[in-house]
């Protein structure tokens, strides 16, 4: 857990960060947003200590940050940076084992790890463990930021605008990349950012600040719902738009094209594409393409013997929209949180696509700030 | 030409060794304290912006100055060659070290220092390495001017390839004017290629540009 | 140690300094301009550079005998490469729309470079004249040895009889004027490069 007591900061006698208080739980992704020179990059530097704190107290796992070793608080925190920063005289591999090398990991160890690392991006070691940092894209080279920034398995990550000088679809991916590790291996991640799309998309919690204060911690949902006030609803958009959303239908918040598989295909089969894919379910149509359920994976783990077809798995509890429903139906279905996402079906049964909370919030993100 | 290298063959093999026995003693000097300095005065930005300019100003001084006051204190002996090349020496790279190292940008500086790395890790795997390209000129550029310079140990009778010129320019001797300044030529030009080469050789490919002239 | 010493020293740092542009800038915009050429100019100019200097006035005096001619040649020899590289590297460096622009105005070649080009790059190529009269005038103090007189006479016959202050006087005359020109030429940079 991170807490952060009173934190208190000033240039040259001008207060920048008022005596804020907050807390993280372990495995929490943060989001701290607000305008630009609001304090946000301020806020995160003072937890790895590059930026000294004048008062106040940040501790981590009840630990006053101030008492351990400042390199060592350092090598146990990730860190990205807008900039990226990869050190150019390094490889690729060079650049993912910097923590690792000064945590004194061995060679094999430091191998593994970077193969293994590469692999979670889809980044083959072969092709890119060589290479420069100036030989990749802007996309692939913050990839390696952020494998760089988990390489020594720290609990915690910082990002300071990590996607900030991407183009559109490759912050799009790179998001997604980022939650799904976050989640895999339960980091706690503290992210700025002053892109509300980003934050609605990535946050469990969103800290909003403004002028050095904390205008609001709340999540996503409830911060769209009941921002705190003016600023905050200045900041996400006219907030009279926000009702247009709610006469929206399930189609136009949907996310296609959506995968499906056939329900004549064995278990295993199935394990290898959700393994493939890192997915935890499937859905499964007939050969008309009329929807029958979905299949997971602790269901096959649980019940399902190798080589079985998946008929006797399929599940039918599973949430289920029509696409000319409102919208709010499956906003409420999302928000019960039992499920990552809804399914959008015709009239007659075939699935049409899927409504996850970040094609949610990049719809209503749309009707606030208009097409994106 | 027979006639030539059978007077002055000997003398002219003694000269070049001299010549490049000066240049390589006091650049490798120059270098390391160099070097050194350059570092720690990276270190004090504050005080450095006041002192670089400071060494600016000594850069103006012609080497002629040092060998000439050197030569008076020190008298007529290889030391005094040695030293004031040194001196003379430990300007360029001593800027281009300071100038190198300021001149990291400064998110490498940070990414470095939030990976966990301490002040002296960041400066020999990160800083140094980064810099070495513009130190390397700066090895290259006092090379060239010290076998420049090393031309006028033979003004206080030390020898090297300027004795030839020097003695050819007094006396009207062509031959010996050519005799002393190709082979000078000569050194200048393969030092300076060799350390092109050696710059090559320690950049990493990521720091090469990709359209070098 | 007299004015005059001081003002053959300008003379001769001036006089190659002009020779020096009237010969280096049209080598840059010529190595701009023709691709063929600009790896010899530049390599060349390089060497040149890379020559030791007494050796280079050494094998100028074979040829035209020891005078001040022979000095500003050398110094004009020596101090080509910041000119060309400079006019070289400033008109590469110009954004292209620029020249896009120039181009699409209907503006041929010639008349693009007198009145575009050359324009936009003159800081860069100012600063590299800033750079070859810096050099010269240290250079030029080996002009004593072949003839060519200035300061460098002055600090030469100071080692020979051993005399301190004539050292001196010549060489802070000569850092003098070194930081004089470095220092009002890049004060005048300064203001082209605000425009
Ligand atoms: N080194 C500094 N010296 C003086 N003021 C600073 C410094 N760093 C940041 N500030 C000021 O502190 C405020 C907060 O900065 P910062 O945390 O970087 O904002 P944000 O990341 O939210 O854009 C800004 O007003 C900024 O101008
Ligand atoms: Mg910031």
């Amino acid at each position: 857990m991170i807490e952060y007591k009173n934190i208190h900061k000033e240039y040259q006698g001008v207060s920048v960060i008022n005596n804020i208080n907050f807390k993280i739980n372990n495995g929490e992704f943060v989001v701290l947003i607000g305008p630009s020179g609001c304090g946000k990059t301020t806020t995160l530097k003072m937890l790895n200590r590059l930026i000294k704190i004048d008062s106040g107290e940040i501790y981590i796992d009840n630990k006053n940050i101030m008492e351990v070793d400042i390199e060592n608080l350092r090598r146990n925190i990730g860190y990205v940076i807008q900039q990226i920063g990869l050190f150019p005289n390094m490889t690729i591999e060079e650049n993912i084992c910097v923590v690792p090398k000064l945590l004194k990991w061995d060679k094999d160890k430091c191998n593994n790890r970077v193969h293994e690392l590469l692999s979670m991006v889809s980044m083959p070691y072969e092709q890119y463990a060589k290479k420069y940092p100036k030989e990749l894209s802007g996309g692939q080279q913050q990839r390696i930021g952020v494998l760089r920034a988990i390489a020594a398995k720290p609990p915690i990550i910082l990002m300071d605008e990590p996607f900030g000088a991407l183009d559109p679809i490759t912050r799009d991916i790179l998001q997604d990349e980022v939650k799904d590790l976050q989640k895999k291996l339960n980091l706690t991640v503290i992210f700025v950012t002053h892109d509300m799309d980003e934050a609605i998309k990535l946050a469990d919690t969103i800290i909003f600040m403004d002028k050095g204060d904390i205008l609001q911690i709340a999540s996503p949902e409830e911060m769209l719902r009941a921002p705190a006030n003016e600023i905050i609803s200045e900041f996400m958009g006219k907030r009279g738009n926000f009702l247009d959303a709610e006469n929206m239908a399930c189609s136009d918040l949907m996310r296609t094209p959506v995968f499906t598989i056939k329900d004549d295909k064995k278990t295993l089969e199935c394990i290898e594409i959700m393994k493939k894919r890192q997915i935890d379910s499937l859905i499964v149509v007939d050969k008309a393409g009329i929807f029958q359920g979905v299949v997971t994976i602790e269901s096959i783990r649980s019940k399902g013997k190798a080589g079985e077809k998946i008929n006797s798995l399929i599940s039918k509890d599973f949430p289920t929209v029509l696409q000319d429903d409102v919208g709010k139906t499956a906003f409420d279905l999302l928000m019960d949180k039992k499920y990552d996402y809804v399914i959008v079906l015709t009239r007659d049964n075939s699935v049409v696509g899927i409504i996850t909370k970040s094609s949610l919030a990049k719809a209503l993100a749309s009707v606030v700030w208009g097409e994106m | 030409m027979q006639y030539f290298f059978s007077t002055y063959g000997q003398m002219l093999l003694k000269a070049v060794f001299t010549h490049f026995y000066y240049v390589l003693i006091s650049v490798s000097i120059g270098f390391c304290i160099a070097l050194l300095l350059g570092i720690l005065l990276s270190r004090i930005p504050k005080y450095s912006k006041i002192i670089i300019p400071i060494i600016s100003i000594f850069q103006t001084i012609p080497g002629i100055v040092f060998i000439g006051i050197l030569f008076i204190y020190i008298g007529m002996v290889p030391t005094t060659v040695i030293i004031a090349l040194s001196i003379y020496a430990i300007f360029p790279i001593l800027k281009n070290t300071y100038v190198g190292i300021c001149e990291v940008p400064e998110p490498y500086k940070e990414a470095a220092r939030g990976c966990g790395m301490s002040q002296f890790q960041i400066l020999t795997r990160v800083e140094l390495p980064i810099a070495l390209p513009t130190i390397i000129s700066g090895l290259r550029m006092s090379t060239v001017y010290t076998v420049s310079w090393a031309v006028l140990a033979a003004m206080i009778g030390l020898g090297g390839l300027g004795e030839f010129i020097y003695r050819g320019v007094g006396t009207n001797n062509n031959i010996l004017i050519i005799a002393g300044a190709i082979p000078a030529a000569i050194m200048a030009i393969c030092l300076g290629l060799l350390i092109d080469y050696v710059q090559k050789l320690v950049t990493p490919r990521g720091l090469r540009e990709e359209n070098s002239k | 140690m007299s004015w005059t010493l001081i003002f053959q020293h300008l003379y001769l740092v001036i006089m190659a300094t002009i020779g020096t542009i009237v010969i280096g800038l049209p080598l840059g915009v010529l190595a701009y301009l023709n691709k063929s050429f600009n790896r010899l100019i530049l390599w060349s100019v390089d060497i040149l550079q890379t020559l030791p200097a007494l050796a280079l006035l050494g094998v100028i005096m074979v040829f035209i005998g020891g005078n001040s001619l022979t000095v500003i040649i050398g110094l004009i020899l020596y101090s080509l490469l910041p000119i060309v590289r400079n006019t070289y590297v400033g008109l590469t460096n110009i954004d292209p729309a620029i020249k896009e622009a120039a181009t699409a105005m209907g503006m041929g070649k010639f008349y693009k470079l007198i009145h575009v080009e050359l324009p936009l790059a003159f800081p860069v190529v100012f600063t590299g004249i800033r750079i070859a009269v810096v050099t010269s005038i240290g250079v030029a103090v080996f002009g004593t040895f072949v003839g060519g007189g200035g300061l460098g006479s002055v600090i030469y016959r100071g080692i020979h009889i051993q005399n301190m202050n004539l050292i001196m006087s010549g060489t802070l005359s000569l850092m003098a004027m070194a930081i004089i020109f470095d220092f009002s030429m890049a004060w005048i940079e300064k203001k082209l490069y605000q425009k």
